[in-house]
């Protein structure tokens, strides 16, 4: 089973590292960081803060976005290019080709993650800001959302136009950013209604705001990773949270993959 | 129960439902047959008849909507079937950043081949196919005829002792088409079975032990070929050279000949002369002697495979079109 999953990973890292629109989502970051320099320089005191802020939302915000745009892509298009023929007709059971499709997906967006957070790295040492365990804490949490988006995405593209699940997907993406503010409209919204459409909508969708809590509060705390940050305890509760979601959607995803007519 | 057959139908039915639109087509109205161990299996039937559903079906790609079928003793759609057979697609398309070794090892891989099996096999089928010149190039630098060639070496990467291939000739050039079939003698000799697909008869007439042919998803014959012809002979053709009139212009006897014949055409300067089945040709034969005729040749005629081909092909296309009308 391993060297199957792996045989489709590799294929899949290979066929995303030929997407020419990834080498200029890189270029984009690096520029989003040479602009935060420029910023930084701009606000005496503030500097560092900016730094570290655009590069951290550059990480989380252009890793979701590639990955669902990898995650609306990859499966579909095999699909449509019927080069999934050769493949579903080997002795492969077809959830095996959807997790190695997505274990294809894991591989690429970390190597992009971590070519982001490398130049965020360099800029931040070049204009000699420190580089903390809370920027660290920060990048991993970042990391896990970007894994748990391309989930998203390759649930939706199990059943859907790369167009329906792209929209799909994005939506859930910033319905699962803004979760504490469908927390307060669960508890304290005047028309019942309301109420209720919050507290559903929390229950199937995936908590993203766990990953990207700078600046925010965390248990009535105010957290930052510019001064105090959350604790290893609460990184992997979350990481625990995204896993969760990932199994779930993949399960979903391969469900409905496998009753799938390929013609 | 054992069941000897290598590929068996029962009654297959598939029918095609586009979500959210209310069309439904039905692609097989109920397909049986079966093939047998070491038996090349031709499937001959015009576009639409629906060869390559049928295909679909037999390798898990869709499920089947009603009746049954088995492969290598399995209920499709079956893993365990599939690590044994080979399969080569219709129009088939692979990662086109690959090269054909690339793609070899893929499927060795699937397959669970260890890495000296893998380039052991690739490099036999890479030079078995003819694409040893080609091994440097991407599969997108690939002609059609190149990437039928690379399918084929992917169908066999597994050794596999069933083979079925949709259309394996098509897009290829005569040349091309010989080499295919004589591939698929080779894999007979070797003991395996092959399953193939084609609307083009003359290819499955010359290589297949069995054919059927599908017309409008349903089978209308199974069997040998010279089983599946008539034998009664249909009539007689007779060439005949005779001598141009004393004008110079068309013999006088030519409307006699015309009178006791099914149908008379001129070709280089010869007479080609049809007579029905129940027509005495010595007779007739005497009768153009006696008018200064040379007999050229005298040739009876069976019904072939195209004669029969044609028919179910003509039955269905009257029963469609009389379907519309009602
Ligand atoms: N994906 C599909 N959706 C709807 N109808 C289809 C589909 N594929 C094939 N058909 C129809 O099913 C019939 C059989 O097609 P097919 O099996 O491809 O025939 P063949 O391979 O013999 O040319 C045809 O009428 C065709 O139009
Ligand atoms: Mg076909």
């Amino acid at each position: 089973m391993i060297h199957r999953l792996w045989a489709i990973a590799l294929n899949t890292f290979r066929e995303a590292a030929r997407i020419r629109v990834l080498y200029g989502i890189l270029v984009l970051v690096v520029g989003a960081n040479l602009l935060a320099v420029v910023l930084g320089e701009m606000s005496i005191n503030e500097q560092s803060r900016v730094a570290r802020d655009i590069g951290l939302a550059g990480i989380s915000l252009f890793g979701s976005l590639t990955a669902i745009f990898l995650g609306v892509f990859l499966l579909y298009g095999e699909v449509q290019r019927r080069t999934i023929y050769t493949i579903v007709t080997k002795p492969i059971a077809r959830w095996e080709f959807v997790a190695g499709k997505y274990l294809g997906m894991v591989l690429i967006l970390s190597v992009l993650v971590a070519l982001f957070t490398g130049a965020m790295m360099a800029l931040l040492t070049w204009q000699g800001v420190a580089i903390t365990g809370a920027l660290g804490k920060a990048v991993f949490l970042a990391w896990c959302e970007v894994l748990t988006v391309a989930a998203i995405a390759v649930f939706f593209s199990a059943f859907s136009s790369p167009f329906l699940s792209g929209i799909f997907a994005l939506a859930l993406f910033v319905i699962g950013r803004v979760t504490p503010d469908l927390r307060n409209a669960a508890n304290d919204a005047e028309a019942t209604w309301i109420r209720g459409v919050a507290r559903a909508t929390l229950e199937i969708v995936p908590d993203l705001h766990l990953f990207a809590i700078s600046g925010r509060t965390v248990e009535g705390k105010a957290v930052s990773v510019h001064g105090d940050f959350v604790s290893w305890g609460y990184v992997l509760s979350s990481a625990g949270h995204g896993l969760f979601w990932i199994l779930a959607l993949l399960t979903f995803a391969c469900v409905l993959f496998q009753r799938r007519d390929f013609v | 129960m054992a069941d000897d057959a290598i590929i068996r139908t029962t009654d297959l039915v598939k029918t095609y439902r586009t979500p959210f639109r209310r069309k439904r087509v039905e692609a097989l109205k109920g397909v049986s047959f079966e093939v047998g161990k070491g038996e090349v299996f031709g499937f001959l039937g015009p576009n639409g008849a629906g060869k390559t559903t049928t295909i679909r079906c037999l390798m898990g790609l869709c499920q089947i909507t009603g009746g049954s079928a088995t492969i290598l003793g399995q209920p499709v759609p079956s893993r365990a079937a599939r690590q044994r057979l080979g399969f080569l697609p219709e129009q088939p398309y692979f990662y086109d950043y690959l090269t054909v070794g690339e793609l070899l090892d893929l499927g060795g891989r699937l397959f669970g081949l260890s890495h000296a099996e893998r380039t052991g096999r690739a490099d036999r089928l890479i030079k078995r196919v003819g694409l040893d010149h080609a091994r440097g190039q991407a599969l997108k630098k690939f002609s059609k005829g190149m990437l039928q060639r690379s399918g084929l070496a992917m169908a066999l990467i597994n050794d596999p002792e069933l083979v079925v291939l949709d259309e394996p000739m098509s897009g290829l050039d005569p040349v091309g088409r010989k080499e295919v079939r004589d591939l698929i003698l080779e894999l007979r000799d070797a003991g395996k079975s092959v399953f193939f697909s084609s609307h083009i008869l003359s290819d499955v007439e010359q290589i297949s032990d069995r054919v059927a042919i599908v017309v409008g998803g349903k089978i209308q014959d199974v069997g040998r070929p010279r089983d599946l012809v008539g034998h009664a002979p249909l009539g007689t053709e007779v060439v005949l050279a005779i001598p141009p009139g004393d004008d110079g212009g068309v013999p006088a006897v030519v409307a006699d000949i015309k009178a006791r014949a099914d149908s008379v055409r001129v070709a280089h300067g010869e007479l080609i002369v049809g007579l029905a089945a129940g027509v005495d040709v010595d007779d007739f034969l005497a009768f153009a002697r006696g008018h200064h005729g040379k007999v050229v040749s005298v040739t009876p005629r069976h019904e072939t495979l195209e004669d029969l081909f044609m028919r179910r092909v003509e039955a269905e296309r009257t029963r469609g079109a009389q379907k519309a009308a009602s």
